[in-house]
């Protein structure tokens, strides 16, 4: 963040709006929205001073009807808080988050930030059925409303998801919600060849099961997911991860099939955990993302079907990989020996372009305040980006939220 | 209304005609009075106008030829598919040109590897789910309507049905959009890998009634088949049971395939319909579907049946057949046909309640009914709390259609009280608009209708609808307060 900013922390939405309403009518001094601050160095450095808005104690619930599976809340409240409200109710958000201790669910919802479970219970945009934001004038806007179905108005909650608080900063949010599974388990099994993964991730889709984690990771990064989970787990090859929620008797019925499928692919060996393992093994794949002081962490996202072929590149490459394979989305901690903005790029374009090729695009999640300036953080430019510049201007006309951050919605 | 006493065909310029048959044809055209009747209204028969011309395009280069045309002579244009829509949502208000997809109904790919389907908007819903069928793959949302309305119907509408309690809405399973918007420029939206950086434009263009654009092809998701499931038909004493027992299964954490009830007046014409063998005695039945793994099927299925027992159910029977699954879903589908049986003419709502206080919205629809002397027949999509009360009147005797539009204003009222919303799924169209400032505040509507500024700036296309701000020129004398009361004369 910049150097002179000062930062505010409201104690109500109602504050909040006042401070926006103010800042707009008097100096116009940019706004950097933060929840938990684990992902301000996405995007570019702020370049203007401005203020740090704190959500930090917009935390209460406003409601949660527990019968109905819906719960409305604050945004700056903790996912681990959150999720802890919602276990002693048998319920879950099921969004996989890093850093949770830390992140806000306000922070969560703008960054769209999502985990292994994407696969089988979708993103942030399947469960905000609800939300209140203020705009840059000060306007305090709603959409959706409190029931899980609902098509009246536009629908703001979508645009508000992964919209990185550069439209207006999300005060509250009402999700739909999802049972806790009685039983989660992972199967672990390294494989010899990228090849022989694509060709078991081809025919789990005929499976008999029904997976919600189709996780891919090479071998640095197998490596590094078995020790933050401190498990011994085998790491001599690309490892497949199959993650199976449900009663105890669909998942025991699921690991038996998968077991029968995959040593028709290969007899390797084929690691089952279950309970308190299983949550720390989904735990460190969450964290992947995160846990690393690498020069540069990328996400790509592009065809399941091209997306080892982009990993084997990128093995190749000597990047640490993580890939939700299911949904065609990798992440990669680029190696020490990236020194230079220049060696980041050379580095970066063959994986660009296999990203373009596999109808998909390649994002900078962190890397170096000095490298962002020369790299295409957002990716190649899209054909939607004009409209997104025009939906900045309709709602920050005077570029108050997040100036200079984010290339998509900004011509500069 | 006035406007229907000019003579249709007659308003809009020869040019302009001349311009549209270059693009399309003569056979791409209407626009004789008597043909342009059937393009009157949609599914919501309460409001009528007339377009003054309706093209046909085939490509998308034809949308955007016949936008640019309809900008150039400053006509307004609504685009349509099969016109099932509840809510006036092809209503052509000021006339003009209505631009029905219909003749854009290629499946383009289809991708099992990656999960998506690109097709063009004018296909027909239920043709998607046969072309797929034996690939163990589908597309989930299932509206009522499938055997006729569009995909790009859907997305405009953010399309629900039965299975998408558990399986998600349209937008759920779109992955990415081309349109030609307002200005007639193409604009390619997400992808099929979806979108990776900046706004998730595709989320906001479904559910957008039309009046972002037009939509030219669709990208979506498709999902694999459950492996098993179990149908259901819990019979009920009363109307109060049964949505006891809704509120029992989803309070019990149990997310089923579908839960749709109907009530014993739906049941009667159904009944003599299709033959199925509905009790005719019962106050209410459940039409209720597990879907899942075959381990898991039937245990789901028992607790459903034992809650079902608590709140006093007659009898819980099985579909024993796939014939008498596949029966017993056409009798829920088909239902709107058979309400033709029990009236002339009928109106359905739409509103939405926390699942938990169906039983409360329901005492009072038939408190309201019974209140404005109007029957109303229930066939609905319970798990997620949608109601769909059908008011049944003719629409000849202009007095009973202000009590159907006093009823269907108290019940939409009463679903906002309970915290819910006028409409799950048939979208706002020019039916709901009053209920707007209702639901939204001040602010609310003015940033909505700022972002529909960025996308329709003229409000040239689909003027009129969703957003009760936005008037086109020339609209004023449109009521907007309640657009109802410019009922068909
Ligand atoms: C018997 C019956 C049962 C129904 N059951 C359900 C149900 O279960 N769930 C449900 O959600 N709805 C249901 N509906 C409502 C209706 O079928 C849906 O809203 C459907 O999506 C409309 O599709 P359509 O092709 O008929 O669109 P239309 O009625 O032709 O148009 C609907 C709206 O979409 C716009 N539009 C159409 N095509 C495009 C396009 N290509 N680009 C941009 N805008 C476009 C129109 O301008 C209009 O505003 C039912 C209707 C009937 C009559």
């Amino acid at each position: 963040m910049h150097q002179t900013s000062n930062e505010f922390a409201p104690a109500s939405q109602g504050e909040l709006q006042r401070f926006v309403q103010e800042n707009n009518s008097g100096e116009r001094l940019a706004i950097y929205p933060v929840g938990g601050r684990t992902s301000l160095n996405f995007g570019r450095a702020a370049t203007r001073p401005g203020s740090l808005v704190s959500l930090a104690k917009l935390t209460q619930t406003v409601d949660y009807p527990v019968r109905d599976m819906t719960i409305t809340v604050e945004a700056g409240i903790r996912m681990d808080e959150l999720a802890a409200l919602l276990r002693e109710q048998g319920q879950q958000l099921p969004i996989d988050v890093a850093q949770s201790n830390r992140a806000t669910l306000g922070g969560v919802v703008a960054t769209n930030a999502s985990g292994p479970r994407r696969y089988g219970l979708g993103t942030m945009r399947d469960y905000v059925i609800g939300l209140t934001a203020i705009d840059a004038a000060g306007r305090m806007f709603h959409s959706g409303g409190r029931v899980v179905k609902n098509v009246a108005g536009y629908d703001l909650c979508k645009l508000m998801v992964g919209s990185l608080g550069s439209l207006a900063i999300i005060t509250q949010l009402t999700l739909k919600l999802k049972p806790l599974p009685e039983s989660t388990v992972l199967l672990w099994t390294p494989f010899n060849t990228f090849a022989e993964i694509d060709s078991a991730l081809n025919d789990l889709q005929e499976s008999s099961a029904r997976p919600v984690v189709l996780d891919v990771l090479n071998t640095s990064a197998a490596k590094h997911v078995s020790a933050e989970a401190r498990q011994d787990l085998p790491c001599d090859g690309p490892v497949l991860v199959i993650g199976l929620e449900g009663t105890a008797r669909e998942t025991a019925w699921q690991v038996e099939k998968l077991k029968d499928e995959l040593h028709r692919k290969q007899p390797g060996e084929i690691v089952v955990t279950e309970d308190e393992p299983a949550t720390r093994l989904l735990q460190a794949l969450t964290e992947f993302p995160t846990a690393s002081d690498a020069p540069l962490t990328f996400q790509a996202g592009l065809l399941p079907s091209k997306t080892l072929q982009f990993i084997e590149q990128a093995t190749s490459q000597n990047i640490a990989v993580q890939s939700h394979a299911g949904d065609g989305l990798v992440i990669g901690h680029l190696p020490d020996m990236a020194s230079s903005v220049e060696q980041v790029v050379e580095l970066l374009k063959p994986l660009r372009e296999l990203a373009c090729n596999g109808r998909g695009n390649l994002v900078v999640l962190n890397c170096d305040a000095d490298w962002a300036k020369d790299l295409p953080i957002m990716g190649e430019p899209e054909p939607g980006w004009p409209l997104m510049q025009q939906l900045k201007k309709a709602l920050d006309p005077h570029n108050i939220l997040n100036p200079g951050r984010f290339v998509f919605c900004e011509s500069t | 209304m006035t406007t229907q006493t000019e003579s249709p065909g007659n308003s809009i310029a020869a040019e302009l005609l001349d311009g549209f048959r270059e693009i399309v044809g003569d056979e791409g055209l209407l626009h004789n009075a008597d043909e342009l009747l059937v393009y009157e209204c949609d599914g919501y028969i309460v409001e009528k106008k007339s377009p003054d011309v309706v093209v046909f395009p085939t490509t998308t280069e034809q949308v955007v030829a016949i936008v640019r045309l309809c900008n150039k002579f400053d006509v307004p244009f609504v685009p349509r598919g099969a016109g099932t829509s509840l809510s006036g949502g092809c209503l052509p208000v000021g006339g003009g040109v209505m631009i029905t997809l219909t003749r854009m109904r290629q499946i383009l790919e289809i991708n099992l590897r990656d999960r998506y389907a690109v097709v063009e908007p004018g296909l027909v819903n239920v043709h998607l789910t046969q072309r797929l069928k034996d690939t163990s793959y589908h597309y989930a949302p299932d509206p009522s309507s499938q055997g006729a309305c569009t995909i790009g119907g859907n997305v405009a509408t953010n399309s629900g049905g039965p299975h998408t309690l558990k399986y998600g809405v349209t937008v759920n399973h779109v992955l990415g959009i081309e349109a030609v918007l307002p200005d007639g420029s193409v604009v390619e939206l997400g992808g099929p890998a979806g979108a990776v950086g900046g706004y998730d434009l595709t989320g906001l263009f479904v559910g957008s009634e039309g009046t972002f654009g037009i939509c030219t092809k669709v990208i979506v998701r498709l999902t694999r088949d459950p492996a098993a499931y179990r149908t259901l038909l819990g019979v009920f004493e009363t109307v109060a049971d049964a949505t006891q027992a809704i509120s029992g299964i989803i309070g019990a954490g149990i997310i089923p395939a579908a839960l749709e009830l109907m009530d014993q007046g739906i049941v009667g014409a159904i009944e003599e319909a299709y033959k199925f063998g509905f009790p005719l005695d019962a106050g209410a039945v459940l039409l209720m579907e597990v879907d899942g793994l075959e381990v898991a099927v039937d245990e789901e299925a028992e607790r459903m049946v034992k809650i079902c027992n608590e709140h006093g159910a007659r009898e819980v029977r099985r579909a024993t057949s796939e014939a008498e699954r596949q029966l017993l879903w056409k009798c829920r589908k088909q239902a709107f046909g058979a309400v033709g049986r029990l009236s002339p003419s009928y109106c359905t709502q739409d509103g939405v309640v926390p699942r938990t206080r169906l039983p409360e919205i329901l005492e009072f629809i038939t408190a309201t009914g019974q209140e404005h002397g109007i029957r109303i027949v229930n066939v609905f999509h319970a798990g997620d709390g949608n109601i769909h009360p059908i008011l049944l009147f003719d629409e000849r005797d202009q007095e009973q259609i202000d009590r159907v539009m006093k009823a269907s204003d108290a019940i939409l009222s009463k679903c906002l009280e309970l915290g819910g919303s006028v409409t799950g799924e048939h979208g706002i169209g020019v039916e709901k608009i009053g209920f707007m400032d209702k639901m939204f505040t001040a602010e609310d509507l003015d940033v909505m209708a700022d972002i529909r500024l960025v996308f329709n700036p003229d409000s040239r296309c689909s003027p009129a609808k969703m957003l009760p701000t936005a008037g086109a020129c020339g609209m004023e004398h449109i009521e907007r307060d309640h657009p109802g009361k410019q009922a068909a004369s």
